[in-house]
């Protein structure tokens, strides 16, 4: 066995496990918080990535300047779906509001079709471009820095939930609502802030992974293949979502290099179907009893 | 003209006068006859919009051009289409739609999937021959799909190209090496197989074999593999744009002198506008001329004249809208011959007319006259990006396969 091909395709599959974790946080906020399976994740995503293109292409924006702009615009738009669109499915049936997620993502695809046509795009280059070494192991330098930025986001997110009072509101909520409420917490603007939260998350997972491998209205389809990540680690569950999503794009490089790129799919469902066996609420994921 | 005549004097009035009458005539006789139709179930949303709306365009302004020139032996056409969005059963909804109430004489098909999924249908009718956007091998089976056909040449043989180029690159002896890299699709496995063993009887070595999942977010372990064969050149099928870049910039980030080409769909001008430097020598088989090749005729300077009178403010057309063009080239050319024949405009006819196209003069749209062949014109040639002049640039002679 080769192991140095090994290192290097395990390397590049964890970098992109980082990506697919910062996708899954995003998932996994907004439905710890509000119960809503969000299928508009991956178009949020899109929409950020293409402001970004608007910024710092259209507009000739310096990257560092486009990018924040684009990741505050794309959180910005979840929150507002919320407010207009979500808040009003309140007490709604489940189904119901994914129904309308299913809706906000159709919308989003024909208005970045509307204004950016539907061309592929790249994004303009703004990652360094020299080759990076790990000893003698290489890494693409678009998913090495793009694993940095996102590692360096993850963890911004994991102190803020843990030490901030918002952070405490969240997981107050998350946890029981009516509680939360009767403590004083404002359930309503918590969220909010959840999806304002999740989509930043979302957002920036867009920009950095629309840097690598280009951008189209299609874009968003990469948002469901990250539901794998939430299912394995835990709807409801960060740690869950950052270790399913490094070992699902680890798993998932490595099925690719060494069985082809049509085994990578099937070697994630397969992880998939044996979770959903084993923990159907996921490897970390809240395991609810309903005592009739 | 006719003021000329005019002006010559009165001894001319007259006949003047009666060339007046036919040119007033002429367009009310040519609506006498009625219309033939030119249907199409077109992508004008979805995954395949990019090339759809310039194909519109390309029907569009082949159909005012012909109409503009008589229509096709004093008949005119009509084009009418329905957006499919690249969904399958929508395509066979606007078939059926469009079939119930214009009876189209010819059709565009946007997909493999959709031209596979009608043929029964077509079969059983009789009265319409397709083409479209697909170049599927599959369909230049006549036992199977005996009223379709591929406007340039199948994926096999622009496969088979692309390998004649690269045999003819080997010096000394030494064949270069080769490397295939194609998406998890039907379209993109669909020469892979006929593509090696074409390439073992030219004695070229296909030391990788690499697929990558559609709309694939990252090709770095693919790289990697290839960083190991370090093939002399890398031959692409199945994308529009995405990973080939990828595949371009970190290979040559590795150090690596490897060449890149592709087939039709992954040789638009799209891949010098949005990789700009990057994209520079990368290399496509292409059957038709580019729209700013310098290349000319009078089918190529009547297309860049319509294109230039539809729309001022677009200085280029994409390879979507010529193959559109050239689509409805061959659409006129056959229902012509068949008329000329004194036949109905069957099915049969049609595909009989199309099987004897031998040698024919497409006015520049393609550099050499072409002969059908299984129903497909197995002709194309190597072309280059220039990144600097920001457009691709013939490196080979027009090759026609036999």
């Amino acid at each position: 066995m080769d192991w140095m091909f090994f290192g290097e395709i395990s390397l590049a599959g964890l970098a992109m496990g980082g990506l697919y974790a910062l996708i899954a946080l995003g998932f996994v906020i907004i439905y710890k918080a509000t119960r809503v399976i969000n299928f508009a994740i991956g178009e949020i995503m899109m929409f950020a990535a293409y402001l970004f293109l608007a910024f710092a292409g259209g507009m000739e924006m310096s990257a560092w300047i486009a990018l924040p702009l684009a990741v505050i615009g794309g959180s910005l738009l979840g929150g507002v779906i919320e407010k207009t669109m979500i808040r009003p499915m309140l007490g709604e049936s489940p189904i119901s509001v994914v129904m309308v997620t299913i809706g906000i993502a159709s919308i989003l695809v024909g208005l970045v079709e509307f204004i950016w046509t539907a061309d592929p795009q790249l994004l303009p280059s703004f990652l360094p471009r020299e080759p990076v070494f790990i000893g003698d192991l290489y890494l693409a330098p678009k998913i090495a820095y793009g694993f940095l930025i996102g590692s360096a986001v993850l963890i911004v997110y994991l102190l803020y939930f843990r030490f901030s009072r918002g952070g405490v509101a969240l997981r107050a909520t998350a946890s029981d609502q009516a509680a939360a409420y009767s403590m004083g917490i404002n359930v309503r603007r918590v969220f909010n802030m959840a999806w304002v939260f999740g989509s930043l998350a979302a957002s920036l997972a867009g920009v950095l992974v629309a840097a690598t491998g280009g951008l189209s209205p299609q874009f968003g389809i990469i948002g469901l293949s990250v539901l794998v990540v939430v299912i394995v680690g835990g709807l409801d569950s960060i740690l869950g979502a950052l270790i399913a999503g490094v070992f699902i794009g680890w798993l998932e490089t490595v099925a690719g290099a060494y069985f082809g790129g049509e085994y990578r799919m099937p070697a994630t469902f397969l992880v998939l179907a044996v979770i959903l066996v084993i923990r159907p609420y996921g490897l970390f994921g809240t395991h609810e009893i309903e005592r009739v | 003209m006719f003021r000329n005549i005019l002006n010559k004097g009165r001894r001319l009035a007259g006949l003047g006068g009666l060339v007046a009458a036919l040119t007033v005539a002429a367009p009310a006789m040519a609506q006498d006859k009625e219309p033939i139709v030119f249907g199409g179930s077109i992508p004008l949303s979805g995954v395949f919009a990019f090339a759809g709306i310039h194909i519109h365009a390309g029907l569009t302004d082949y159909t005012d051009w012909i109409n503009s020139e008589g229509g096709i032996n004093g008949h005119q056409v009509k084009y009418v289409m329905e957006d499919t969005a690249y969904e399958v059963d929508r395509s066979v909804a606007a078939f059926k739609k469009i079939s119930g109430s214009e009876s189209p004489a010819t059709y565009y098909g946007d997909s493999t999937g959709f031209m596979k999924a009608i043929a029964s249908e077509l079969n059983s009718q009789g009265n319409t021959l397709m083409s479209g956007a697909s170049f599927a091998t599959a369909l230049t089976d006549n036992e199977q799909y005996p009223y379709q056909f591929i406007p340039g040449p199948n994926y096999s043989q622009m496969f088979g190209i692309i390998l004649e180029y690269i045999a003819s690159q080997g010096e000394g002896g030494d064949m270069p090496t080769v490397a295939f890299v194609y998406s998890d699709t039907e379209f993109g496995k669909d020469p892979i197989e006929n593509g090696k063993a074409r390439a073992a009887e030219l004695g070229i070595a296909v030391v990788e074999d690499i697929v990558t999942k559609p709309g694939s977010v990252d090709v770095s372990s693919e790289i990697l593999k290839l960083r190991r064969v370090r093939p002399d050149y890398v031959v692409f099928h199945g994308y529009v744009l995405s990973p080939i870049n990828e595949f371009m910039v970190q290979m040559r980030q590795m150090g690596l002198d490897t060449k890149f080409m592709g087939t039709f769909w992954s040789s638009d001008k799209l891949i010098i506008d949005k990789m700009g430097a990057d994209a520079d020598g990368y290399m496509g088989v292409m059957p038709y001329n580019y729209y700013d090749s310098e290349e000319s005729g009078p089918m190529l300077d009547a297309l860049r004249a319509q294109a230039e009178k539809s729309d001022p403010e677009a200085d280029y057309r994409p390879t979507g809208y010529m193959q559109a063009w050239f689509n409805a080239m061959v659409w006129t050319e056959v229902i012509k011959r068949t008329l000329d024949a004194d036949k109905e405009l069957t099915a049969d006819n049609m595909a009989e007319a199309l099987a004897s196209i031998e040698d024919w003069d497409t006015g520049g749209i393609i550099g050499i006259p072409v002969t059908v062949r299984d129903m497909s014109f197995p002709v194309g040639r190597i072309w280059r990006v220039n990144a600097e002049a920001g457009r691709y640039e013939p490196v080979s002679d027009w090759i026609h396969l036999d």
